[in-house]
C-alpha cells in the first residue's frame, strides 16, 4: 500500500518553507488569477439564458461567498502533512495566512473583493429589496469572519477541532 | 578651491551609471595626476572588486506562466475534491489506507492531510524516488517500473535503463567503485573491520580518524577540525553545543533543514533574514544590538550568523566578503555551512572562502560535508583549536554516536590526498578544472537556448525553472525515455510558481555527455515550451577556465 503524506513529499526539508499556506496567497500573479476566475464564472453565469442580469450578479456573489467561505473559514489545517507537527491543524486557512498577522496586503485584498462584488451586484440589481437582502447576507458571511476580532473565535464551538 | 568631479564606474553586466561627485579638497589636499583622490573611496572600490565577478540571476516568473500554474493547481484540486466526494458516497475507487472509524474514539489522523498526497502528488509519483542500482557516477542504471493502477503501486518490468546521471551530488566524480580510492578503502576494511562500534570519547578514536581530522584541517587551512559520521547530524548535534539560551541566531531564510533543526535544538532565539540580502542582515544585526534580548533587555551573549556556501535549491552563492565585513563590524560570529561548496567551487576546490580569496581564519566555524564532493558520508567542523577542543568534549556526536566507519574515513583520506595533490598526480587539479569548465559551459549553453536558470554562474547546481506541475512531470518522464535522469521538484517543496528541474553537474561528465544532455533538454524544451527567458545572452563563458590535459 502507498505511504501517505509527509514521508514522500519532502515538505520543509532542504530549503523549503515549513508550511506554504502562509505565503502562497501572496505570490506573484495569484490575485490576477483570482479576479480572472471570478470574471470567467460570472460570464458563464451570464450566458445561461434564463438568468437575468440581476440574477446572474446575485448568483455570482452568492457562489463566490460560499466557495471562499468554505475554503478560507471552514477547512482547517493543510492538505499535506507538515513537519511542524500539526501546529496549524486547528487553524482555518484565513488564520494561517501570513502567520496570523492582521492587515497584511493579502488579507486586505481578500476583504476588498467581496465588498467590490457587493457594490457591483447592488448596482446591477438596481437595488431591488430581495436581491439586496441576499447580497447583504452573502457579504456578511464573507467579511465578518475576516475581522481581526474574530481571529481564532469559534461560535458555539462549531468547527473547533 | 572647489572642484566637482564625476567618476563613472561601469560594471560587467550593464551600465548602471553610478556617479560619485565630491566637492572641495579632500584628505589634506592630496593631489596626484590632476584629480582629487579620496582614500575611503579607494577602499570601497577594492572591497567591491568581488562584485564585478559576481553574476547571479533570479529572473522573474512570467505572468502568463504564473496564471497558468495557478489554474493548473486549481483544476487538480477540483478533480481531487470530486474524487474525494465519490469515495465518500462509495462509488469512487481510491486505493489508500484509510483509518477505520471506531465509534467512541477520536480519529488519529486527519484525512484532509493526505489530500494532496493522494490526489496531486500520487499522479506524478513515478517521477520521484526511482530505484537506482549500481554506482551513481556519470551514468546510472535506473530500474524500470510500471503502474497498472494509476500509480498507487508499481511493479518492476525487469528491465534496466542506463541514463546520464544529473541527479546525484557527485561534484568531483569520486563516486566510483574502482580506482585508487576504492583500492585503499578495501585494504582499510581488511585491516580495521567494517565498523568502529564505539563513540569518539570511548575507544572509538582510531589513528585513522586522527589522520583524517588533520587532513581536513590542512585542506581547509584552519587550525584543527572535527569530523562527524553523519552530515545532517553535524549541524543538528553541534550547533546546540555552541549556542544556547540568551544567544541570537541570524539565519538565512533558505537554510537547510539540518541547520534549522540545530538552531531550534539549541534554545537560542532565531531570526531569519532575506535570502542573501546583506542590507537585511545588517538591519537585523543593528536592531538586535540596539534592542537586545526581548523582555529583559540584557545584551545578547552571542550573535551567530548562519549561512550556507552554495544553496542547493537556488544555486546561489553567499556574498561572503560582505558577511565577513558585517561580522567584523558588529562583532558577531559566523557559521558557514559548505555542504555544497567544498570541493565544488574555488580555484583550488577549497570552497567558498577560496572562491572569494579570503582568509579561512576569518570564518569562526567552517562546517561542511563529505557527501557531495568526496564520495563519502559525514561532515566536519573546522576552526580554531579552542573551538575544536570544546566540540570534542561537549558535542552530542562525540559522546553518543559511534565514530566514522574506517572504510569511509579512508575514502575521505584518499580523496582529500588526491585533491591536495599529495598522491603525486595532477588528478585533483584536473577534476576541479573540469567541473568549473562543465559548469560554465552547461550554464552558458542553457541560457543561450532561452531557459530560465537560477543562481550564480559558477554554481554546479543548475535549477531550470518550469513553473507548471504538469510540465515537470512530462520533463522527468521524457528525459528518462531519452536517456537522461534528472531530479524535479514541485510544490509544496518549492514555492507555488517555482517548480523546477535541478541538474547537478559533475567532473566526471565529459563534453560529449553534456552535449547529449543539452540536446535532450533543448528538444524537450521545445516540446514543452519552457524557453521563457527574456534576458540577454550571458556574458560569461567557459573559455577562461583552463583544462588540465592528461599527461
Amino acid at each position: 500500500m502507498v505511504p501517505t503524506g509527509e514521508i514522500t513529499m519532502n515538505i520543509g526539508t532542504a530549503t523549503s518553507e515549513e508550511n506554504p499556506t502562509h505565503s502562497y496567497l501572496g505570490s506573484r500573479g495569484i490575485w490576477i488569477t483570482y479576479v480572472l476566475i471570478l470574471l470567467i464564472t460570472h460570464f458563464m453565469l451570464l450566458t445561461i439564458p434564463f438568468f437575468s442580469v440581476a440574477v446572474a450578479w446575485t448568483l455570482t456573489n452568492v457562489v463566490h461567498c460560499v466557495i471562499t467561505y468554505f475554503m478560507l473559514h471552514v477547512t482547517k489545517g493543510t492538505p499535506w502533512g507538515t513537519p511542524e507537527q500539526g501546529k496549524a491543524r486547528t487553524q482555518t486557512q484565513w488564520e494561517q495566512i501570513d502567520f496570523g498577522q492582521q492587515f497584511t496586503p493579502t488579507k486586505k485584498f481578500l476583504t476588498v473583493v467581496p465588498v467590490a462584488i457587493f457594490f457591483l451586484a447592488s448596482f446591477y440589481t438596481k437595488y431591488d429589496t430581495t436581491h439586496f437582502c441576499i447580497n447583504l447576507i452573502a457579504l456578511g458571511f464573507s467579511v465578518i469572519p475576516k475581522l481581526p476580532q474574530l481571529h481564532g473565535v469559534r461560535i458555539f464551538n462549531i468547527n473547533k477541532w | 578651491m572647489s572642484m566637482v568631479e564625476t567618476i563613472y564606474m561601469p560594471s560587467e553586466n550593464d551600465f548602471r551609471g553610478k556617479t560619485k561627485k565630491f566637492n572641495g579638497v579632500q584628505n589634506g589636499g592630496k593631489i596626484s595626476n590632476g584629480c582629487h583622490k579620496k582614500t575611503k573611496q579607494v577602499d570601497e572600490e577594492t572591497e567591491k572588486a568581488w562584485e564585478k565577478d559576481f553574476c547571479e540571476t533570479f529572473e522573474e516568473t512570467p505572468m502568463l506562466a504564473a496564471i497558468s500554474t495557478y489554474i493548473g493547481y486549481l483544476i487538480l484540486v477540483a478533480v481531487g475534491h470530486v474524487r474525494e466526494f465519490l469515495k465518500s458516497i462509495g462509488i469512487g475507487v481510491v486505493k489508500c489506507v484509510a483509518e477505520p472509524k471506531i465509534p467512541g474514539f477520536v480519529p488519529l489522523y486527519q484525512t484532509w492531510e493526505s489530500f494532496y498526497s493522494w490526489y496531486v502528488y500520487r499522479r506524478i509519483q513515478d517521477c520521484f524516488c526511482r530505484p537506482v542500482s549500481g554506482v551513481p557516477g556519470a551514468k546510472m542504471v535506473v530500474i524500470d517500473r510500471e503502474s497498472n493502477d494509476h500509480r498507487w503501486s508499481f511493479q518492476y518490468t525487469g528491465g534496466h535503463s542506463t541514463v546520464l546521471n544529473f541527479g546525484s551530488y557527485n561534484y568531483l566524480g569520486f563516486s566510483q567503485n574502482s580506482g585508487p580510492c576504492a583500492e585503499e578503502v578495501e585494504q582499510t576494511i581488511k585491516n580495521y573491520g567494517v565498523s568502529v562500534c564505539g563513540s569518539r570519547q570511548e575507544l572509538g578514536y582510531l589513528d585513522l580518524h586522527k589522520q583524517m581530522d588533520r587532513l581536513v584541517a590542512d585542506y581547509l587551512g584552519v587550525e584543527d577540525a572535527y569530523t562527524v559520521p553523519m552530515g545532517f547530524a553535524t549541524n543538528s548535534m553541534n550547533i546546540p553545543s555552541l549556542v544556547g539560551k540568551g544567544c541570537l541566531i541570524l539565519s538565512d531564510e533558505l537554510n537547510h533543514a539540518s541547520l534549522i533543526l540545530g538552531c531550534r535544538l539549541s534554545g537560542a532565539k532565531i531570526k531569519t533574514f532575506k535570502h542573501n540580502c546583506m542590507k537585511d542582515l545588517e538591519k537585523n544585526l543593528r536592531e538586535a544590538i540596539v534592542d537586545k534580548q526581548p523582555r529583559t533587555h540584557r545584551p545578547w551573549k552571542k550573535i551567530l550568523i548562519v549561512v550556507e556556501g552554495v544553496y542547493s535549491m537556488e544555486g546561489s552563492i553567499v556574498k561572503l566578503p560582505e558577511v565577513l565585513r558585517l561580522k567584523k563590524k558588529y562583532k558577531a560570529y559566523l557559521y558557514l555551512d559548505e555542504a555544497h561548496s567544498i570541493g565544488a567551487i574555488g580555484p583550488h576546490g577549497k570552497g567558498v572562502v577560496d572562491y572569494f580569496g579570503l582568509n579561512p581564519r576569518d570564518v569562526d566555524i567552517m562546517m561542511g560535508t563529505f557527501t557531495k564532493s568526496f564520495g563519502a558520508v559525514g561532515g566536519y567542523i573546522g576552526g580554531s583549536q579552542a573551538l575544536v577542543n570544546h566540540l570534542r568534549l561537549y558535542s552530542h556526536s562525540a559522546i553518543y554516536s559511534s565514530s566514522m566507519a574506517p572504510g569511509v574515513a579512508q575514502q575521505i583520506v584518499s580523496s582529500m590526498n588526491i585533491m591536495l595533490g599529495r598522491d603525486g598526480t595532477r588528478e585533483g587539479e584536473k577534476r576541479i578544472q573540469q567541473l568549473k569548465w562543465n559548469t560554465r559551459y552547461f550554464r552558458r549553453r542553457l541560457q543561450e537556448m532561452g531557459f530560465i536558470l537560477y543562481g550564480n554562474k559558477d554554481s554546479p547546481v543548475v535549477p531550470l525553472l518550469m513553473f507548471m506541475p504538469s510540465k515537470i512531470a512530462k520533463f522527468s518522464r521524457e528525459s528518462l525515455n531519452r536517456g537522461m535522469g534528472v531530479v524535479v521538484v514541485g510544490f509544496p517543496a518549492t514555492p507555488m510558481t517555482k517548480c523546477r528541474a535541478r541538474f547537478c553537474l559533475s567532473a566526471s561528465h565529459t563534453k560529449e555527455m553534456l552535449d547529449e544532455a543539452l540536446q535532450i533538454t533543448s528538444d524537450i524544451g521545445d516540446l514543452l515550451a519552457i524557453k521563457y527567458s527574456k534576458a540577454e545572452p550571458p556574458s560569461y563563458s567557459e573559455n577562461d577556465v583552463p583544462l588540465v590535459e592528461d599527461s
